[in-house]
């Protein structure tokens, strides 16, 4: 029991770093961004280039390869997205060739083999007679503090005041002197940023591989829409019942059967309230 | 109008008979079986076209039909071991089955979403695929299918031919009252149910018919293949047929079939640079985007003919 509420956290912890950047930059720039989870994919292959090759210890390698996937994010936003943002179907193909030609780079530098990522904390602790990987702990305590300066960040600071202004009406905020195109720089860098660091931090637990990116960024799109487009808070709902739905039904029927829950999550979402569980009607 | 119909025919019958002789002036197993390829591609592309291209709900999960057309023929001919000649109306079936099932929950949703709806629901049935490995054969898939025809180069013919049906049926399609009502539903889908249209019949409809030409070709495939394998419901397949319509001009029926022709040519030729032929497709797609938005096939070839119009 202790134990599927701690893995539970866990993976709740993961899907929503993931989910909150994908919403974040759709709620912000109405971008819905096909090339996320290839910013995963790359947090968790740059863990591996700077700890595994470079022998760089963790609290420097984290931050770096957010910063490198941030502005990844950023290039890919100012040259890519930027001018085609008339047609939405035009930002989803594009998203998506960056998606594919992300996948294919590694692939072609790395090859298609599992990639091994060192733990960066060794221990194994015991909490209440569960036993746990570090590792998963470290990964649980640093999405939860993330997630916690982004909200402040938001809240409390003007940058933030400016980024719920723009994504509440992009055009009065323009007419009220915001830079719209710099907040939609910094909306990018902040979701590429947290969906990296949500790479690195499971790299050392899950298989690293050219792939990777794929079944996370259909999870964040079933959480987001279960929690309704475009809401932070309602993708933080979301997280939380798909990640402890899952670790359940990984507990209770198989591992390989828990891909399927995120499917009847949307499909029932959609059926039942379209709209999200905390979105509004209008995103419809 | 009769003019333009005329023009728009002769280049027609001299494209698919270039096509049809190639490989016998160029007699080689090889290249009949990349043309083969080629018409598969081709009625893949033709049938997204419908669908997408005229209603602009773009399907990012195309693959989910032709898999399971695929698939379909894969157990009736390695499970059931029934004529394969049953496989094509089964996997014609099955797709349409598909269609609808997915339709109803998914087409709700305005173009994104749909798009997104689409392509999780072809990596769910992908996945399910690997889940239930002792029926689906896991990675490896199931083969030994019988082929439709022994002999590759009337197999070919054989395919050629559906795609000239196919493409001569949803064309007719797209011009009658029907596609009228689609172009109409992509305008507006608000104006057209308050014209008393309903748009969710016509929006499944013409799901169904898309479905139901990608799960034909699916059939085709696997009998060409002789072996189906989940790779075939992957989001690749979903959008190297995307690019292909892309290329031949969105909306335009025979320009997707003949992108996805050119566009299998292309990469058997670039077969060579092995690893990067992903990413050539996928500049080809960048740079159509950013310099060609109506595609390339059709547009050229309505300024070719403008002449005689």
């Amino acid at each position: 029991m202790l134990q599927i509420l701690i893995y539970g956290a866990v993976s709740s912890a993961i899907y929503a770093m993931l989910a909150v950047g994908f919403t974040l930059i759709f709620g912000v720039a109405r971008i819905l961004n096909l090339a996320h989870g290839s910013f995963y994919a790359l947090g968790a292959y740059s863990a591996y280039v700077f700890t595994a090759i470079f022998k760089l210890p963790l609290f420097i390698a984290a931050p770096l390869a957010m910063l490198l996937v941030a502005g990844f994010g950023v290039v890919m936003e100012r040259y890519l997205v930027r001018p085609l943002r008339h047609s939405q179907l035009a930002v989803l193909m594009i998203t998506l060739a960056v998606s594919l030609a992300v996948e294919q780079g590694l692939f072609i530098t790395f090859g298609s083999e599992y990639r091994n990522v060192p733990s960066f904390v060794a221990d194994k602790l015991s909490i209440g007679g569960v036993d746990i990987s570090g590792q998963r702990l470290l990964a649980l305590v640093a999405s939860v503090l993330m997630l916690c300066c982004l909200w402040l960040f938001i809240q409390r600071t003007r940058l933030g005041a400016a980024i719920l202004a723009v994504s509440q009406d992009p055009q009065a905020a323009e007419y009220m002197g915001i830079p719209t195109n710099r907040i939609f720089s910094i909306v990018m860098a902040i979701s590429a940023g947290t969906a990296a660091l949500a790479g690195v931090l499971v790299s050392p637990f899950l298989t690293v591989q050219p792939t990777m990116g794929l079944l996370p960024m259909v999870k964040a799109f079933a959480i987001v829409i279960v929690g309704g487009l475009g809401s932070i808070p309602g993708s933080i709902l979301a997280s939380l019942l798909l990640g402890y739905s899952e670790t359940i039904v990984a507990y209770l029927v198989s591992t390989s059967w828990t891909e399927l829950v995120s499917l009847v999550a949307v499909v029932i979402t959609l059926m039942v309230r379209p709209s999200g569980l905390l979105g509004r009607r209008a995103a419809f | 109008m009769r003019r333009n119909a005329l023009i728009d025919l002769t280049g027609a019958v001299i494209l698919v008979a270039i096509l049809a002789l190639l490989p016998m002036l160029v007699a080689s197993n090889y290249l009949t079986g990349v043309l083969t390829v080629c018409a598969i591609y081709g009625i893949w592309a033709a049938s997204w076209d419908f669908m997408s291209g005229l209603t602009g709900r773009e399907n990012f999960g195309h693959s989910l039909f032709i898999g399971a057309g695929a698939y379909t023929a894969g157990f009736m001919g390695t499970t059931w071991f029934t004529d394969p000649w049953y496989s094509l109306p089964a996997g014609v079936a099955v797709a349409v089955i598909f269609s609808i099932i997915v339709g109803f929950p998914t087409l709700r949703l305005r173009g994104p979403y749909f798009a997104l709806a689409m392509l999780s629901a072809s990596a769910i049935l992908q996945r399910l695929c690997l889940i239930f490995w002792e029926y689906t054969g896991g990675e490896e898939g199931l083969y030994g299918l019988d082929p439709l025809i022994k002999n590759p180069l009337h197999y070919y013919w054989f395919v050629l031919a559906i795609l000239v049906v196919t493409v001569a049926i949803l064309t007719a399609l797209a011009h009658s009252h029907w596609g009228l009502l689609l172009r109409a539903i992509r305008g507006d889908e608000a104006t057209c149910q308050a014209a008393g249209i309903n748009a969710t019949f016509y929006k499944i409809a013409s799901l169904a018919i898309s479905a139901a030409f990608a799960g034909l070709g699916g059939a085709l495939y696997a009998h060409y293949q002789l072996q189906v394998s989940p790779p075939l419901f992957s989001v690749v397949v979903s959008i190297t047929v995307i690019i292909m319509v892309y290329v031949g001009g969105i909306g335009s029926i025979y320009g997707a079939a003949v992108g996805a022709i050119l566009l299998t040519l292309l990469t058997e030729m670039l077969r060579g640079f092995g690893e990067y032929r992903l990413w050539i497709y996928t500049l080809t797609l960048m740079l159509i985007l950013f310099f060609l938005p109506n595609g390339l096939i059709a547009p050229a070839w309505r300024r070719l003919t403008e002449r005689w119009r």
